[in-house]
C-alpha cells in the first residue's frame, strides 16, 4: 500500500517544516503552471503575428475579423518578452526538481562538492584547502604603514550616516517636484491649499533629515578614522599578534578599548521573513587607555599584543551561519556620542603536519 | 504486526570516537534485520553539518553509493571505508550554531511496497553516527571580560 508523505516533517531541534514530499509537488505545480501560462501565451502572441485574422486575441493582438492595424516588430518582441520569461522560469524549475528527484540529502550535497569547470572563473568565498573556512584575501591586499597589514574596517556609524544621508536626498527629491508643483499652481493663479499643506509637511521632515545627516557627519569627522594595523594575517590558535591602534580626531576621551570578539551568525526563515541572529559568545579585552588627548597634530597611536588559545574555533562560514572573529574598538569621547569600531579577521584552524584530505565523491550517476 | 526496523551498526576505529584534522579515519558498518528484504542501494557518507538556530548546512566530505546493480548484497549490507580527514570544519558546540561530523550509511529499498511499515511508507532508511573532530571546548556565553 502506498502511503501520502505526512504534510509535516521534523526539523532538527523542536521545529517543524512542510515535508519536501509535499513541498516538491507544490514547485512542480507552480512550475508545470508557469510553462504551461507561457506556452498559451506564446502560442497566442506567434498566431497573432503570422494569422492576424485568427479570432484568439490578447491584449490587442491578432484580433481578427477586420483589418488589424500592423503591428510595430518591437511591440512583438516586447509581447514575446514575457511568454519567454515564463516559458525560461517553468523549465529551470522543473530540471531543477527533476535533477534532485528521489536523490539523498547527502547525494545532492556531494554534487555540488564535485569539483565545477565554472568555479574559477566564479570564485570561491571558501580559502583553498580549508573548507568552510572564509578565504584571507581581502584582508591582506593592504598594506599597513608599520605592521604588516593594515585590517578593513566595519563602521556601524558609517552605515547609519549613508542611510540617513540616502534617506534626505530622496526624501528631499519628492519635495522639490511637490514644491515645484505648488510653484507652477501659484505663478498661474491657483492656490491648491491641500497641496500646500502637504509640500509644509513634507518641508519639515526634509528639514529634519538634512539636520540629521549634518549632525551625524560632523560627529563622524570629528571622532576621525580609526585604523588597525596587524603584524600578521591570518591569525591562528596559539599564536601571538602585535596591533598598531590608531585614532584621528580632537579633544578627549575618557576611555578608548580594544576587544577581540567572537560572534555566531545563524540565518533563519520565520515565516516568510528571513532573519539574522547574532550573539557574542567571547569578547577578550586586550588594552584599555584613559583620559586619551587627541588634536589636529597629535594622533592617537599605540601598540599592544593579542596571543590566541590554542583551542579557540576557528573563522566558520556556511550559507545559513558562521563563526565571525573581530577586533572590536570602542572609543567615549567627552561630549560626543561614544562609538564602536570594528575590524573583522579570519581565525584558521591549526596548522598540521600533513596535508589534508580532500573531498572523494564516488556517485555512478556521475561516473557515467 | 512487528514493526520492521532495520539496524545499522557502525564501528569507529577509535572507540572515543575523537579525531584530528588531517587524520585518517577508519569505519565498518554493518545493516541487519533485513530478512528477506533485499537493498536496492546503500549510500556512505562521511560529512558536517550545522545545528542550532539557522537553516542546516551541510558539507560532504566523502561519499559514496552503491547499488544492487553493481554490487553483490552481501556487498551492500556490510562494508568498510577510510577517509583522510580535512583541515576544517573543526567540531564545534557554540550556543546558536553548532558544527558536527558524522557518518551516515542510508540504505535503500527496491520499491515503498517492499517495506510498508518502514518508517511511514519511506523507501530509504539512514542512520548518522555522530564523531568529534579537533578539541575545540564548548562555546559559552557571557564568557567574555577576560584579559588576552
Amino acid at each position: 500500500m502506498v502511503r501520502l508523505p505526512r504534510f509535516f516533517g521534523k526539523k532538527r531541534g523542536n521545529r517543524q517544516t512542510v515535508s519536501h514530499a509535499w513541498g516538491s509537488l507544490g514547485e512542480a505545480v507552480f512550475y508545470s503552471l508557469l510553462l504551461l501560462g507561457g506556452a498559451v501565451y506564446a502560442t497566442v502572441v506567434i498566431v497573432g503575428m503570422f494569422w492576424p485574422g485568427l479570432r484568439l486575441g490578447l491584449w490587442g493582438l491578432g484580433a481578427g475579423g477586420g483589418a488589424p492595424a500592423a503591428p510595430t516588430v518591437w511591440l512583438w518582441l516586447l509581447n514575446l518578452f514575457l511568454p519567454t520569461a515564463l516559458l525560461a522560469i517553468g523549465v529551470s524549475g522543473i530540471y531543477r526538481l527533476l535533477s534532485v528527484l528521489g536523490k539523498s540529502e547527502e547525494r545532492r550535497a556531494a554534487a555540488v562538492t564535485i569539483p565545477d569547470i565554472l568555479e574559477p572563473v566564479a570564485g570561491s568565498a571558501e580559502e583553498p584547502g580549508y573548507p568552510a573556512v572564509p578565504t584571507c584575501d581581502n584582508f591582506t591586499n593592504s598594506p599597513g604603514t608599520v605592521l604588516d597589514f593594515r585590517l578593513p574596517i566595519e563602521s556601524p556609524e558609517s552605515w547609519a550616516l549613508l542611510g540617513i544621508g540616502i534617506f534626505a536626498v530622496l526624501w528631499n527629491i519628492v519635495l522639490v517636484v511637490l514644491g515645484v508643483s505648488a510653484g507652477v499652481d501659484l505663478a498661474g493663479g491657483r492656490t491648491d491649499w491641500l497641496l500646500i499643506a502637504l509640500v509644509a509637511a513634507f518641508a519639515s521632515v526634509g528639514v529634519a533629515s538634512i539636520v540629521m545627516f549634518v549632525r551625524a557627519a560632523i560627529a563622524a569627522a570629528r571622532v576621525g578614522p580609526t585604523q588597525l594595523e596587524i603584524s600578521s594575517l591570518p591569525m591562528r590558535p596559539g599564536g601571538r599578534y602585535e596591533l598598531l591602534l590608531s585614532q584621528s580626531g580632537s579633544g578627549t576621551f575618557r576611555s578608548l578599548s580594544i576587544a577581540l570578539e567572537q560572534e555566531e551568525r545563524a540565518t533563519f526563515r520565520m515565516g516568510t521573513d528571513t532573519r539574522t541572529e547574532r550573539r557574542v559568545v567571547l569578547s577578550r579585552e586586550i588594552s584599555t587607555w584613559q583620559a586619551v588627548e587627541l588634536s589636529a597634530a597629535n594622533r592617537f597611536e599605540a601598540r599592544c599584543q593579542v596571543g590566541l588559545p590554542t583551542d579557540l574555533m576557528h573563522s566558520f562560514t556556511s550559507a545559513h551561519n558562521s563563526v565571525d572573529w573581530r577586533f572590536v574598538v570602542r572609543g567615549d569621547p567627552v561630549r560626543r556620542r561614544a562609538f564602536t569600531r570594528v575590524f573583522p579577521v579570519i581565525v584558521f584552524p591549526p596548522r598540521m603536519p600533513k596535508p589534508p584530505g580532500t573531498a572523494r565523491i564516488h556517485d555512478e550517476a556521475v561516473e557515467r | 504486526m512487528t514493526p520492521f526496523e532495520p539496524i545499522i551498526h557502525v564501528d569507529f576505529d577509535r572507540p572515543d570516537h575523537c579525531y584530528m584534522p588531517g587524520g585518517s579515519i577508519t569505519v565498518r558498518y554493518e545493516v541487519e534485520g533485513l530478512g528477506e528484504r533485499p537493498l536496492l542501494a546503500v549510500e556512505r557518507s562521511l560529512l558536517w553539518y550545522t545545528e542550532g538556530k539557522g537553516e542546516e548546512d551541510i558539507g560532504v566530505h566523502f561519499f559514496d553509493r552503491r547499488s544492487s546493480k553493481t554490487d553483490a548484497a552481501k556487498d551492500l549490507e556490510t562494508g568498510s571505508f577510510t577517509a583522510v580527514l580535512p583541515a576544517s570544519p573543526l567540531s564545534y558546540e557554540g550556543v546558536i550554531v553548532k558544527v558536527r561530523w558524522c557518518i551516515r550509511v542510508r540504505i535503500f529499498f527496491s520499491s515503498r511496497d517492499a517495506v510498508p511499515e518502514l518508517l511511514g511508507g519511506s523507501r530509504d532508511f539512514v542512520s548518522e553516527h555522530v564523531f568529534e573532530v579537533g578539541t575545540v571546548p564548548p562555546a559559552a556565553l557571557n564568557a567574555g571580560a577576560q584579559s588576552a
